[in-house]
């Protein structure tokens, strides 16, 4: 256990440590360009620290409301639109790495969650209410809410066609 | 009522199982008509996350109780937040378990290793701090990679030229966003490298639709996480989920853009 949480941790470190290792490079070869660059990324730092705290607060009000169990409860509970509607609204709140969540689906399914409703989650992972204000800093509200709208429509046709495709026992919702 | 008590075997004859999170059976007895249901522990396995599994079992069956013999600190916390009262150090058969909660005498008659746990206020001061440790571990998780993406946004701005874009992405909307579908569903990681990501290459002239397709891709398809998807949901699942995503994404990201530019006027 402790040497994967090592691992997990030089994983997560790798990439940040490689882009350091070319920095250090170009400061001993062209320096000038290589503070041109820092002081870009301090420009893309700053402007991006208001969203991030804003970020922070939100992402401590889902921590504090909601729990894994009771999200991922959600899911199977219904059918038909309600259960679409519950997926997609679980998919939203759910929150941490996709891995974490691979058990419990699996769990859900075994139970009998719908592969529909199951794929709904898994795609309205892409709407992160707790990350909008970033995206919006970067985009525009108006552009954010609509791909936010289109994205959770689409997750429902993404749904019914893995539903219809996959062909099984636990295709379609009631 | 429902509770549920861990059990070694199937029936209300079995023993109590020591442990919650790991016991043969998870046995469901409504108090009030006496029927029950032997539920095989989804969480036997004993690998980590599998004592969650029980969890999701109990929220999901409205269980109101647990009663067990051992339950993880950790698990204990999980049922409760989810309004499931946590009853441990009991021993003995299932049905007299569940004839002594019936009769309020669990936690009356042994004295001693029986507790039940103390419930936390819902939102009190320690499950704030709880919730900003969780915020502080999620954030020091997305922070790395975060840094590392900014830090390489500076050396694109400085180093790469708009020529050196435009020999890879070759203006036509189509062919672009078609590579930016494919970039998004290679990378992985936190969404919000993904704006960022996108923010920078709309600034150097990528289209929107082109943009649209990574941010959408970067997160409902994944080929580094496929082969957790496949492990825990099944190959056929796992591809064709992948598959269409890749392929909506496309339709999805045309349909952004196109309604956005007509809300713009």
């Amino acid at each position: 256990m402790e040497s994967k949480s090592k691992n997990h941790r030089r994983r997560l470190l790798f990439f940040p440590s490689f882009v350091l290792l070319i920095y250090g490079i170009l400061f001993v070869t062209v320096p000038d360009k290589a503070l041109v660059a820092l002081r870009s990324s301090g420009d893309v730092f700053v402007n991006i620290i208001p969203p991030l705290a804003f970020v922070f607060a939100v992402m401590v009000g889902m921590n504090l409301f909601l729990k894994p169990a009771q999200i991922a409860a959600f899911l199977g509970r219904a059918g038909g639109i309600k259960g679409i509607a519950l997926s997609a609204a679980a998919g939203i709140i759910s929150m941490g790495p996709i891995y974490v969540w691979y058990p419990l689906l699996k769990e859900l399914r075994e139970r009998g969650a719908p592969n529909t409703l199951i794929a709904v989650f898994l795609y309205n992972r892409a709407v992160k209410p707790f990350l909008l204000p970033v995206m919006i800093a970067y985009f525009g509200l108006a552009y954010v809410v609509i791909l936010t709208l289109m994205t959770i429509l689409g997750s429902i046709v993404v749904g019914y066609s893995v539903g219809i495709l996959v062909n099984d026992k636990h295709g379609l919702p009631d | 009522m429902k509770i549920l008590i861990s059990a070694d075997g199937a029936d209300l004859e079995a023993r109590v199982a020591n442990r919650f999170g790991t016991s043969r059976y998870l046995v469901i007895v409504d108090t009030e008509t006496g029927d029950f249901d032997a539920v095989p522990n989804p969480g036997i396995s004993g690998q980590r996350g599998s004592g969650m599994q029980a969890v999701v079992l109990a929220v999901s069956k409205d269980v109101k109780a647990v009663l067990t013999g051992y339950c993880a600190p950790a698990i204990c916390n999980q049922l409760e937040a989810n309004d499931i009262e946590v009853l441990t150090g009991l021993d003995g058969r299932v049905r007299e378990i569940v004839e002594r909660y019936k009769q309020g005498n669990i936690g009356k008659r042994t004295g001693t290793g029986l507790q039940t746990l103390r419930r936390e206020p819902k939102i009190g001061s320690a499950a704030f701090i709880g919730a900003i440790r969780n915020s502080v571990n999620q954030f020091a998780g997305i922070l790395p990679a975060f840094v590392g993406v900014v830090l390489l946004i500076g050396l694109f701005h400085t180093f790469v030229s708009k020529d050196f874009l435009a020999s890879i992405f070759s203006g036509n909307v189509a062919l672009d966003t078609l590579r930016s579908a494919s970039f998004g569903s290679i990378l992985a990681g936190n969404p919000i490298n993904s704006y960022i990501i996108a923010g920078e290459l709309l600034k150097y002239g990528l289209s929107l639709v082109a943009v649209t397709a990574l941010i959408i891709t970067w997160v409902t398809v994944g080929l580094i996480q496929l082969p957790a998807e496949i492990a825990a949901l099944g190959t056929k699942f796992a591809i064709l989920r992948n598959v269409v995503s890749f392929i909506l994404s496309i339709p999805i990201a045309i349909l952004t853009v196109a309604i956005f530019n007509l809300v713009k006027g």
